[in-house]
């Protein structure tokens, strides 16, 4: 179904400016613009390790480079902070470990099919060891008592979710729920507020 | 309390060592009772303690919020509110934490719950009874009703005049049904072709302004669609805008940021208070009566670590969650599935499905989602990733979903342990085992079909299956005897006469509706019978 819900550029950063977006709210969306557009240095990862981690998250997000949404520093951050989110499947390494674990694995089975660091492959070669993991059949001694599978489902959720959170990722899919006072009064099918734009293609 | 003290047991792994700790700040004021957790099961009771002159203290591990001015429209800014120290999710469909299932701060869980509030039905109390498996509650719908009625009165729950389900009730809903968004409308005109019966639900959401006697006003709701990251409006009957003031209004103390980690006794093995620590300082508080009510992980792990009232065995076990499988489809009408309250058209013609090959029943809800949500779920639910991902989801605002809610059987693999992994204050993480068995994957099927029938009439395209797990019960069963029971029908411990738990907990089956409304109306309850065996001891 083809259907044309993207909002146009800069929809949402013009929003945050409004009375329809609360103080808290603003803010909030406001240090994460900012935050994702400065230089950052690892602090949980190797150097090498999170460009690793930055290339795996582009291609999972389907972005070019610059991406359009910084997400790999997020995840550095809070491993640093050793923050979770309340749970972990009982049958993987904590999530420090399991990172650490796949961005080695990823890195050696390229070596091993390719002869080339991850980074340096083109896009489809990458995709390709980026599906074997996510099947769980990825090669290498690395992976091994590892349920490559199960890390990828909760890599790819972290990634996603990271990347949604972003305004400029919430512009692409028309989401101006963050605009919401006072209220929204049209809620039905296919009602649209007066604030709330035109989809473009 | 030196570990050499307790008695050992089998349900409990070698304890790991522990930090040192100093010795706690002590008041020595002994206060009638001590409340651990300030959600749904123990804001209530707190109230009715307060009220009744009681000198009640309530210690809620989390921060205490000013919503209005510090809850934000982000899911990823209002990730405060979950329970978000690591558990263990074992089994074959493992359940998930945080923000699935448990909340922090003052008004626990209820803080982010999507504020649901339909009752049980009769028969959902005695699924033994009626099936042979699982269990009945030891005490019947009709003891429930008069704290449900109280209950839809004193929080203003909008729902519709007449509700198509259940016995009727004595007095219609205060408020009238919020409105129908996207998602309700298309299900309602699906259902409708079908003839599946639907109505607007009960949800615990104000539709209009609303007075409170020792509470005050409270606003309506704004369809802001966020009820599972926070109301920042005061119109979602959480805790902290109900029972909280109303505890303290008649007197309650309510301290925040306050983590218990032990329950200590005296020879008779009669709790005499607790040791909880705050802002790295541990103090000491002393009680005549102690109320868990730290929900259904935080309360057995707390009798688990303390070896406290663990004779029946039943501590832990029959850890129960609702299949809870949510079907998302695709359509061409514009649908915002961010806006107003997420669930707001229910069916419970499925509650006891003709020709079914399954105990039990389930219910169906209408669901808008919020945008994160609804990534993550795409990505575990699909794993789509790449430009296949950025595509499905520029259709954010084309989506809608339903959701069921459905029966659990108790199952001995599916319980709560102490894992030999600490946590960041030295204590072990619980590990939870679940796997959905033959009653569940059956129940599951049936609802899939249902539910892609529907969305089918609605002319949805694209339409996939999520399986999944909600809310977290049954790890302190209550029942009638302390053979197979934690606590009796009042809440109150079989082994230690001044113990008692509140929280989903104590629920003998998991009931096929949302159990907030059930674990305030338990709360109520309990605090009513622990208020009259006091004045008959007094006599």
């Amino acid at each position: 179904m083809k259907i044309p819900t993207t909002y146009p550029p800069g929809t949402v950063r013009a929003l945050l400016d409004t009375p329809a977006v609360s103080p808290a709210t603003r803010k909030a969306l406001q240090q994460r613009l900012h935050a994702s557009q400065q230089p950052y240095e690892p602090r949980f990862f190797e150097p090498a390790a999170f460009v690793l981690l930055r290339a795996v998250c582009q291609r999972l997000l389907g972005q070019a480079d610059p991406p359009l949404v910084e997400v790999a520093y997020c995840i550095d951050t809070r491993l640093h902070l050793q923050q979770a989110d309340g749970w972990r499947y009982d049958a993987l390494p904590p999530d420090a470990d399991s990172y650490q674990l796949s961005l080695r694995g990823l890195q050696q089975t390229a070596q091993a099919r390719h002869g080339q660091d991850f980074v340096a492959l083109p896009g489809p070669a990458q995709d390709a060891l980026l599906t074997a993991f996510q099947r769980g059949t990825i090669e290498g001694k690395a992976w091994q008592g590892f349920d490559a599978a199960l890390f990828f489902q909760d890599l790819l959720a972290e990634v996603t979710s990271l990347f949604y959170a972003h305004p400029l990722a919430q512009e692409e899919i028309g989401y101006m729920g963050m605009a919401d006072l006072p209220n929204w009064t049209h809620i039905g099918l296919n009602q649209r507020d007066p604030r709330e734009p035109e989809p473009t293609d | 309390m030196a570990d050499a003290d307790l008695p050992s047991s089998s349900a409990t792994p070698k304890p790991l060592p522990q930090p040192a700790r100093s010795q706690p700040t002590d008041t020595a004021e002994i206060v009638d009772c001590v409340v651990v957790g300030t959600g749904a099961g123990g804001a209530p009771l707190l109230a009715r303690l307060a009220m009744a002159g009681l000198k009640v203290v309530a210690l809620e591990a989390g921060p205490r919020h000013d919503a209005r001015r510090d809850f934000a429209t982000d899911e990823k800014a209002q990730e405060f509110l979950f329970w978000n120290d690591e558990r263990l999710s074992a089994g074959r469909t493992p359940t998930s934490f945080g923000n699935n299932n448990s909340g922090t701060g003052v008004g626990g869980s209820t803080l982010h719950y999507t504020a649901y509030t339909p009752r049980p039905q009769p028969d959902d109390l005695r699924l033994r009874t009626e099936f042979g498996v699982g269990q009945d509650w030891p005490l019947a719908f009709e003891d429930l009703e008069p704290y449900y009625d109280e209950l839809e009165h004193l929080l203003g729950i909008s729902g519709p005049a007449t509700y198509p389900w259940g016995p009727p009730r004595r007095r219609a809903y205060p408020l009238a049904p919020l409105p129908l968004n996207g998602a309700a409308q298309l299900m309602q005109r699906a259902c409708e072709k079908l003839g599946i019966r639907t109505s607007p639900a009960a949800n615990a959401a104000l539709s209009a302004r609303y007075y409170q006697e020792g509470i005050g006003w409270r606003e309506a709701c704004t369809n802001r669609g966020f009820c599972q990251a926070g109301c920042s409006v005061g119109a979602k009957a959480s805790m902290d805008v109900t029972f909280i003031p109303l505890a303290e209004a008649h007197g309650a103390e309510v301290r925040a940021g306050c983590f218990v980690t032990e329950i200590e006794r005296d020879a008779r093995g009669h709790v005499t208070g607790v040791v909880y620590e705050q802002d790295g300082q541990r103090h000491r508080q002393r009680c005549r009566h102690l109320f868990l009510c730290a929900g259904a992980i935080e309360t057995p792990r707390l009798l688990l670590l303390n070896r406290l009232a663990l004779g029946s065995g039943q501590v832990g076990q029959n850890f129960m969650a609702h299949p809870g499988m949510q079907v998302w489809g695709t359509f061409t009408e514009e649908v915002h599935p961010f806006k107003a309250i997420p669930g707001a058209l229910i069916s419970e013609d499925t509650h006891r499905p003709a020709g079914a090959d399954f105990a039990g029943g389930y219910l169906l809800q209408s669901i808008g989602v919020m945008p994160v949500t609804f990534a993550n779920q795409v990505a575990r639910g699909r794993g789509l990733w790449g430009p296949a991902l950025r595509d499905y989801l520029r259709q954010y605002n084309h989506i809608a979903g339903i959701n069921i809610l459905g029966d659990c059987l108790p199952h001995p693999d599916n319980y709560l342990e102490l894992s030999g992994e600490p946590d960041s204050r030295g204590l072990p993480k619980p590990r939870v085992h679940f796997s959905f068995h033959e009653n569940e994957e059956r129940l599951t099927r049936h609802a899939e079909g249902v539910m892609r029938r529907i969305w089918a009439a609605a002319g949805a395209e694209d339409v996939w299956a999520f399986s999944r797990s909600a809310h977290v019960i049954g790890t302190c069963r209550m029942g009638h005897s302390a053979d197979a029971a934690v606590v009796n029908a009042e809440g109150r411990a079989f082994e230690v006469p001044n113990l008692y738990i509140c929280d989903n907990s104590v629920f003998p089956s998991a009931l096929s509706v949302n159990p907030a409304l059930t674990i305030m109306a338990l709360s109520l309850r309990t605090a009513d019978a622990f208020l009259a065996r006091q004045r008959r001891r007094n006599q």
